[in-house]
Order: structure tokens, then C-alpha cells, then sequence
């Protein structure tokens, strides 16, 4: 394990490159939560995890990478002692999260879209959106460990 | 994602066992709530006992059911739902959308029972 300079471990550092299509969804949950379990991280924490990266690598997949299959979508996991990170990045132009429409309103209760990032954020601390050199947008989750 | 169906007193009852995170799985049991109106089945419980958990995409599924059996008079009960589940709905608002039982027994008797 690795000690890095706020005297915290770094218990695990992964990347796992899917191409742009849903049928790799599994693939991408199982190396989530195949490593964050082994690391003995409940059951109910992995899931909110799970359930978030799911959402944004969906969101990468149809819209950051427009359903183009010859695109990636690269997901980054990282553990220390207090925290998990995952990001997840597309090969897109980048969006603005501020317009996304409200799936509280009245007027949207009943869409059967548009409450990915709502409910991705909802589960996780924290959920940030940059831009990753040499790819596109990129989406971080973190979760803080009990 | 595995999809069982049968149909119990009249009531189509679909049991989905896995996760609902999107992609051909998802499309499929979308399909089938659709078809079940083509040959007349609106009333229809999903038996959410074996669904580890799920996303936006699933919560999406459920609301197309809904929508699809209510637009022809029908409607679409949920049963068991587990907690992660129902955090989910509860979230989202929408909890206040979907009439939930604790057994897939109480909520085919409530179609029988009008």
C-alpha cells in the first residue's frame, strides 16, 4: 500500500477501459464492487456506489459519447482509509450540469429519464464534473468510509 | 438480469432477479410490459423481492409501465420492495406514484379488489 503526503493509505488504485456500449455495464459494476468488497466496505456502501457510477457511466455512454460505439469510457477507482473515489470519463465535447432539468418539478415526476445525476449525487458526498486532458468530461464520486 | 413471469388470479406478476442498471437486460423487461398490453394484460405487479438494486434506468422502466398500463385502464403495483429500493422512490418523489404492497398476495388481491 501506498502512503501519500496527508499520511493517509492508499489502499487500491484501479482503471478499467470499457468501450461505449451498455452491454459492458457489468463488466463495469462487477469491478466496482468485486474490488471495493474485497476490501471489506458494506454491502449497503458499495451498492450507493454502484448505483452512482452506474448512472454517470450510463450518462457517458449515451450522451458524453453520443452512443458511439467507437468511443471508451475509462472508469477510475481509488480507496484509502477514509474515502472512495471513482471517475468516470468520456471522450465527448463536455456539458453543463447546471442545466439539467429538475426531476422533483411537477413536470417531470412522470419522465421515464432525467434523474441520473439527481440520484448519483443523492447517494455519494460528493459528485464533481471536470474536464480530463486528452479525454472529455469527467464525473468524481466520492463516499466517505465510515 | 433474469425476468420471470406468471400470472396469477388474472394478474400478470413479473419478477425481475439482479440489478437494473440499463442496457439489453433493461430494454427487454421494458419490452415486455409493453407487449402484455398488445395481447390485453393491464393489471401487472412487479415482484421486486430479487432485485439487488437499482438505477435510474429501472426507476425509468417502472414509470413506462405504469404510464402504459394507466393510458389503457390498467394499472402496475409494486411488491417487496427492499430498501434500497424504496430510498430510491423516496428521493425521487416518487414513491408518491406507486401504490406498493408487502407481498406480491396483497397487492394482486388489491386489483381484485378494485
Amino acid at each position: 500500500m501506498a502512503q501519500n503526503s496527508e499520511d493517509t493509505v492508499t489502499k487500491l488504485k484501479k482503471e478499467l477501459i470499457i468501450p461505449n456500449s451498455q452491454t459492458h455495464l457489468p463488466e463495469a459494476d462487477e469491478f466496482i464492487e468485486s474490488n471495493l468488497e474485497s476490501l471489506g466496505i458494506d454491502q449497503s456502501t458499495v451498492a450507493d456506489i454502484a448505483i452512482s457510477a452506474t448512472e454517470l457511466i450510463n450518462n457517458a455512454i449515451l450522451h458524453g459519447n453520443s452512443g458511439d460505439t467507437t468511443k471508451k469510457v475509462k472508469i477510475g477507482l481509488y480507496v484509502e482509509d477514509s474515502k472512495v473515489e471513482v471517475s468516470i470519463s468520456d471522450q465527448g465535447a463536455g456539458f453543463d450540469p447546471k442545466v439539467v432539468p429538475d426531476p422533483l418539478a411537477e413536470e417531470n415526476l412522470l419522465k421515464e429519464v432525467g434523474r441520473g445525476i439527481f440520484i448519483a449525487r443523492s447517494l455519494v458526498d460528493g459528485l464533481v464534473f471536470d474536464t480530463e486532458p486528452g479525454w472529455g468530461t469527467r464525473a468524481i464520486i466520492t463516499k466517505h468510509l465510515d | 438480469m433474469k425476468l420471470a413471469s406468471r400470472e396469477q388470479d388474472g394478474v400478470i406478476v413479473l419478477a425481475p432477479k439482479g440489478k437494473i442498471m440499463g442496457g439489453p437486460d433493461a430494454t427487454a423487461m421494458h419490452e415486455m410490459l409493453h407487449d402484455l398490453v398488445a395481447h390485453d394484460k393491464k393489471m401487472v405487479v412487479i415482484d421486486l423481492a430479487g432485485v439487488d438494486w437499482m438505477n435510474s434506468t429501472g426507476l425509468g422502466i417502472l414509470i413506462s409501465g405504469l404510464t402504459t398500463m394507466k393510458n389503457c385502464d390498467g394499472d402496475l403495483k409494486l411488491a417487496n420492495v427492499t430498501d434500497k429500493i424504496k430510498s430510491l422512490l423516496t428521493i425521487t418523489k416518487l414513491v408518491t406514484v406507486f401504490e406498493s404492497h408487502d407481498s406480491v398476495d396483497s397487492a394482486v388481491e388489491a386489483f381484485t379488489k378494485g
